[in-house]
């Protein structure tokens, strides 16, 4: 019985040692994650980004407006990597007028300064025709397509008037480029993931999901057999 | 026997009616009551004059800062005017979402305030004439209405929001009024 224990009790030791270590040796860092800044500190991986259920999110609609990109995630638009309003309606275009940024929705005209600051959303209210669909810029004036046909008003965009002409050069959604895309990604998902969540995560089994719990509690059994087997054994060779 | 029993209401049934009541009672308090258009319409009996604008800068966009509690979201603000009346069509965040307030003012005080569109979930309540009309006849003393106004249970960050609402509508109508 006794050389049976002792042999159970060295196998299980050998093939629990790789768990115990990384046990001890996410629990000691996690002891001093404040000294060893590790929620300061991020890995952006994209393997741990893909495992942690970070996607690549990708813009709704983008514009190319002059030298700048307005993009929208879902409510959220940014003026290049700045996020400048919420819409909860999209945004169908946009055009650089003067020192504005007017940029069309389906209901209105948002305005912004060059820089991004919020100006003044026009409605209906201001003679804004409504059910816009498309913007663009033709002559100084702006023009709007709607479900009523083109409308053209001068910089005030107060004096809206019919239009009948193709020949416009509309605002259409473009691909965002790569680099406003990677700085838009870390608003959306900061740095990463912290090392202290994947240390945690790694000391308690989550990281490997609802099974590396269960495997957690398997080392954890493991664990209390051999403690207890050891303390039996050591029991055994006092008497 | 057993037919009697089925008449009976199970506890269970009730707390479910009560909570959809209360589901259905809260979804209610959302929307948008009168347009924007529609409100102009009615103030100015369907001759609405054409729309002006105020730029927040410098001293205003300090006070409507104080005010609110808050920057103030935007660089203009646009009214309608009408000798001695001043309409203003405001947004401010209750709790999470934007409520849009109607302000009628006439020789600067408020003749009439409405909630246009309710987007949050609690505190619909600020829509009824029984609490709007506390600010019919309200003006500014220094920065504050000139009287108290009393609040909703449960609508505490709305009252507060349309409170905020009536001061700035106030201060800007003295500006417009300088």
């Amino acid at each position: 019985m006794n050389r049976k224990i002792r042999r159970l009790h060295r196998s299980m030791g050998a093939f629990i040692a790789i768990f115990v270590l990384m046990l001890a040796s996410t629990g000691i860092a996690l002891n001093h994650s404040d000294d060893l800044d590790l929620d300061k500190r991020y890995l952006s991986w994209n393997w741990l980004l893909q495992h942690y259920g970070v996607t690549q999110l990708k813009a709704d609609v983008a514009y190319s407006l002059s030298s700048h990109t307005v993009s929208q995630f879902g409510s959220q638009v940014f003026l290049n990597s700045i996020p400048i309003t919420q819409s909860s309606t999209p945004i169908l275009g946009g055009i650089m007028l003067d020192e504005l940024m007017v940029l069309a929705t389906q209901d209105a005209l948002l305005l912004f300064s060059q820089q991004g600051e919020f100006i003044e959303r026009m409605d209906s209210t201001v003679g804004i025709p409504i059910m816009v669909q498309k913007i663009a810029l033709l002559d100084n004036d702006v023009v709007i397509q709607t479900t009523n046909g083109f409308w053209h008003s001068d910089s005030t965009l107060e004096n809206w008037q019919p239009l009948s002409t193709n020949e416009i050069s509309w605002s259409e959604s473009n691909v965002i480029p790569d680099a406003v895309d990677q700085q838009i990604q870390l608003y959306f998902y900061d740095r990463g993931i912290s090392i202290e969540r994947v240390i945690l995560d790694l000391h308690n089994g989550h990281i490997f999901g609802r099974y590396g719990v269960w495997l957690t509690d398997f080392w954890g059994v493991f664990l209390i057999f051999i403690s207890l087997s050891g303390l039996w054994m050591w029991g055994r060779r006092l008497v | 026997m057993a037919i009697m029993n089925s008449k009976k209401l199970h506890p269970m049934r009730l707390i479910l009616g009560v909570l959809l009541f209360l589901i259905a009672f809260s979804v209610s308090a959302r929307g948008v009551y009168q347009s924007n258009q529609d409100f102009l319409d009615e103030t100015f009996e369907q001759v609405v004059p054409k729309s002006k604008v105020i730029w927040v800068k410098g001293d205003v966009r300090q006070t409507l800062s104080e005010l609110l509690g808050h920057p103030y979201q935007g660089m203009r603000v646009r009214y309608w005017q009408q000798q001695a009346k001043s309409v203003w069509v405001l947004d401010e965040i209750g709790k999470t979402e934007a409520i849009t307030f109607g302000i009628v003012i006439v020789a600067n005080k408020i003749d009439s305030m409405k909630v246009l569109a309710f987007r949050e979930s609690r505190g619909g309540e600020i829509r009824y004439p029984a609490f709007t009309q506390q600010f019919n006849g309200a003006q500014l003393q220094g920065q504050q209405l000139d009287r108290h106004i009393d609040g909703v249970s449960g609508a505490t960050l709305s009252v507060r929001a349309m409170t905020s609402v009536a001061e700035v509508a106030l201060y800007l109508d003295n500006i417009i009024n300088q």
